[in-house]
């Protein structure tokens, strides 16, 4: 039996945390995460402090009554801002840059003023007691199938420390997460079903994919928010898993019925989504009061220039981009392939030099697997023989006329066998009679066969001497009469 | 905007194109009016993009009572609060700074001093950023110890204080406080108070216990390492500050630190005074402001000296090279002769060594002889910093500063562990 969500007065909105691919927000650390013994560790302690209304904000007091000793552990791949030892650097700002291209591709508007904010977090996982974070963009939208949502803000923010051991009397983090850059994403309460909740998140997946983001487990991270009836809120965090995703809807809002048929409020706060589809409690639900600024830093200033430039490289949708690469007259199997080995952007560049996509996906996709398997190579070893710099150089030489379509596999051939480019270019030009003579005595002499063998055979006899085409038309010529 | 508007009010801001509600705040750039927007995230908007900001209500000033019981169980202290990082506190709700400088806030901020002792005095004889002393404040900071010091109901004197130039204030404070009786505790704090992790909390525990120890020392007492478990009373003429931002800032420099301090218990490390209230306590603070430290460094010309000449300086402390060095007869632009005349003329020239660790000598080579032979009063193992307050505090002495021979002697002779003869690192 399916619900009426819209008698309940269901209202949900996602909160999406994406890890962006680059170093860490507010030092220079590489994003890496280690699998290996820690080079050191430190132990420290937190204690809430009291808010700017004076009181000490509930989820803060939660965390901290339980009086937990931390302990950090370091790597040669972490510094003295991740150990709370240093203040911040300025804000990455390839990092900002992938924040404001997501913004766009969600119609947002960006913030061109804003403030780096200090969120107070004391379970312990960020060593400074906050979370840095700050808005850069509000306001958008996203179409999906079921209608538009409403985008309400979208926030730059570090990622925490992660847990590697929990006890009674202290917790161990590992400060290799600590810091890397990620988006927030924050809907507005707009979705009405669960499965308008799942499309949603499926959608702004894709957008995020687009652009310059981690992949792989624990790089996205997904919260819903749920409440029916008008009632409180609650967080459900953990919502990655889209096989859970939709029954942990449906579970929670059948505990959000049963506490309001029994007369019970729901109450705001914070829990964790289980591998089987239900929920448990996490925490109190924080307030605003937890904000305030981080004083560390000056105010964030976006100017117009550096949205333009981010507007510059805006990644397309990859549902779009296949769209357009069909029309270019490129076979759904090319299309796959370019998406599958990640040469989508050396496409592009390519595409500058000459208009030909057929051409350049070949370059690109089929010729290296082929002169790889022939010459017993790695792909990663030709590829990077054959980098885009070489690519275009053929290219370039291609449109000169210099070396013909035909030739540009024998081309590579050649520079992947160490051939010097300038001499790899360089056929040696046959007289066009000599070719021609040497066809008339074929035709004499092997009387009766097809073109395709004629020209075997010449192919053979002038072998990267002459192109096929200009082969073929000699053929023709002669033969005809 | 209306004059009836202040920080803290909420209000509706109308721009051309939308309008935004939230708490102002005050503005920390000109032209930038900043808003605290509902999700608790502030932004700013260019103030020649409003048309209006209307007050939707007055923003509270929440004061909250908060009544400090004295706990006969407990001993007494008391404290100074001078400003710095230690003591000050961003209102996020206005956006300005609050000073921590009542009982009742400072309790708001760091109960656990209190489950360890009774504040039973505190006071704030100027809120300062450390680098914007000078001796006159430190008088006035030995002053309103001494004062404090003399109440018998009074244990020991906690002084909160910036970190940049804390270690001149402890070194001088060592030479002002004579005969001390007491603890004195100068501590910091290198992250702000207001975030959770703060070093003022163990800084301050500690600082607490050390100010009701035996330990009648002038001591900075501060993270022994980036751990949050103990601290060090470290002597107030041999340390100094050796990082910009580590909670460890400060090193003991040449000598070994009083004692380990965990928030639970004391664990002795080296020779202190202890405490002993039939000890009169004597205020010394006479000082000759005309005193410098200059650093050498390769190819400096010593004409900086005549400069100090000119305006009738009476002692430089030399921050040298290695045992003690500076150019000689045989560099390019040498140091000698200048180093000679100026000496003739009265100039006090002692020598320290910018390798902060270990002790000058210049008997070792004969760069170091031939400067010796001009006068130089070469200080062992004095701290450069400590070595300038100590010549200030020394030339400040008529009885002292009539002549070299009783200068070099007082220089040379150990006043509150600034010297040590034994160095075993």
């Amino acid at each position: 039996m399916s619900e009426d969500y819209s008698k309940l007065k269901f209202k949900a909105g996602l909160e999406i945390h994406q890890q962006l691919d680059t170093s860490k927000l507010f030092c220079r650390c590489p994003s890496v995460l280690r699998r290996d013994e820690p080079d050191f560790e430190v132990e420290r302690k937190l204690h809430a402090v009291a808010g700017e209304s004076g009181e000490i904000d509930v989820a803060a007091k939660y965390e901290t009554e339980k009086n937990k000793k931390f302990i950090y552990q370091g790597y040669d791949t972490t510094c003295l801002v991740e150990l709370d030892e240093e203040p911040p650097h300025n804000i990455n700002n390839e990092a900002l840059k992938i924040a404001i291209q997501i913004a766009l591709l969600m119609n947002m508007k960006i913030v061109p003023i804003t403030q780096i904010m200090r969120k107070v977090v004391i379970n312990g996982s960020n060593t400074s007691g906050f979370q840095r974070t700050v808005l850069i963009a509000r306001d958008g939208f996203i179409e999906t199938q079921s209608g538009k949502v409403r985008i309400d803000s979208l926030y730059l923010e570090e990622d925490a420390a992660r847990i590697i051991e929990k006890s009674k009397e202290k917790i161990i983090y590992r400060l290799d997460r600590l810091g890397i850059p990620l988006v927030e994403i924050v809907t507005a309460p707009d979705i009405k079903t669960p499965e308008q909740a799942k499309m949603v998140a499926l959608k702004i997946g894709e957008i995020l994919r687009s652009c310059k983001v981690r992949r792989g487990i624990g790089t996205i991270r997904q919260d819903v928010n749920v409440s029916i009836r008008g009632e409180n809120r609650v967080e459900i965090k953990g919502m990655q898993d889209m096989r859970i995703f939709l029954d942990v809807i449906k579970n929670e809002i059948e505990r959000q019925k049963k506490l309001s048929d029994e007369g019970k409020p729901t109450k705001m706060e914070v829990r964790n989504a289980l591998p089987n589809g239900t929920t448990e409690f996490m925490r109190p639900l924080p307030g605003s009061a937890r904000m305030y600024p981080e004083t560390d830093l000056p105010l964030l200033k976006i100017s117009r220039n550096f949205i333009n430039e981010a507007k510059k490289t805006l990644p397309a949708l990859k549902s779009s981009i296949e769209s357009e690469l069909k029309q270019k007259g490129l076979n759904p199997e090319m299309i796959k392939l370019l998406f599958k080995q990640n040469k989508l952007e050396e496409f592009k560049e390519l595409s500058v030099v000459m208009n030909n996509p057929q051409l350049i996906a070949k370059i690109l996709l089929i010729y290296p697997r082929e002169i790889a398997s022939h010459r017993n190579l790695s792909s990663k070893k030709i590829n990077e023989i054959l980098n885009s710099d070489v690519l275009i150089f053929v290219l370039e030489k291609l449109k000169e006329g210099k070396i013909s379509e035909s030739q540009v596999k024998d081309v590579l051939e050649k520079i992947v066998s160490g051939i010097d480019l300038e001499e790899a270019v360089k056929f040696e030009k046959v007289d066009l009679e000599d070719v021609e003579s040497f066809i008339i005595n074929l035709l004499k002499n092997k009387p009766g066969l097809s073109e395709k063998a004629y020209m075997g055979l010449v192919m053979k006899e002038f072998h990267g001497k002459i192109d096929g085409k200009t082969a073929n038309e000699i053929i023709k010529k002669l033969k005809k009469p | 905007m209306k004059k009836n508007i202040h920080p803290g009010d909420r209000v509706k801001i109308s721009l051309p194109n939308e309008d935004y509600s939230g708490v102002l705040l005050e503005s920390t750039e000109p032209g930038i009016i900043m808003l605290k927007l509902d999700s608790g995230y502030n932004i700013g908007l260019n103030k020649r993009d409003i048309l209006e900001v209307r007050l939707i209500k007055k923003g509270l000033d929440i004061k909250e009572k908060i009544e400090l019981k004295k706990d006969r169980e407990k001993r007494n202290i008391a404290m100074i609060i001078t400003g710095g990082t230690i003591a000050a506190r961003l209102n996020p709700r206005r956006g300005g700074v609050d000073w921590l400088d009542t009982p009742e806030n400072l309790f708001k901020f760091y109960p656990e001093i209190f489950d360890k002792v009774n504040v039973i005095k505190l006071e704030v004889p100027f809120m300062k950023a450390s680098e914007d002393m000078d001796f006159r404040d430190w008088k006035k900071i030995a002053k309103t110890t001494e004062k404090l010091l003399r109440d018998s109901n009074v244990d020991g004197v906690i002084i909160t204080h910036g970190t940049d130039f804390l270690h001149y204030t402890s070194a001088i404070l060592s030479f002002f406080l004579r005969n001390l009786n007491k603890p004195v505790v100068l501590t910091y704090s290198q992250r702000s108070i207001d975030r959770a992790s703060s070093d003022a909390n163990l800084n301050l525990q500690c600082a607490a216990l050390a100010a009701i120890s035996d330990i009648a020392e002038v001591m900075l007492v501060g993270h022994a390492s980036s751990n949050d478990d103990f601290c060090y009373a470290m002597p107030g003429t041999k340390v100094r500050k050796m990082h910009t931002s580590r909670r460890d800032a400060f090193k003991v420099v040449n000598a070994r630190p009083f004692a380990e301090i965990y928030p639970d218990k004391i664990i002795k490390v080296s020779n202190y005074r202890l405490r002993d209230n039939g000890r009169k306590l004597r205020l010394d603070t006479k000082f000759e402001e005309k005193v410098a430290l200059v650093k050498i460094y390769p190819g400096q010309s010593p004409d900086i000296l005549d400069y100090y000449m000119k305006k009738k300086y009476k002692g430089v402390i030399l921050e040298m090279s290695g045992l003690g060095h500076a150019p000689t007869k045989r560099a390019r632009i040498g140091w000698t002769k200048k180093l000679k005349e100026v000496q003739k003329k009265g100039l006090i020239i002692c020598a320290t060594s910018q390798c902060i660790f270990g002790r000058v000598n210049p008997l070792v080579y004969s760069n170091g002889r031939e400067l010796l032979e001009t006068g130089i009063i070469y200080l062992e193992d004095m701290l450069a910093e400590t070595a300038l307050l100590k010549l200030g505090w020394v030339l400040g002495h008529d009885e002292w500063a009539k002549s070299k021979e009783k200068i070099k002697e007082v220089m040379l002779k150990n006043f509150s562990h600034e010297l040590n003869d034994r160095l075993v690192e």
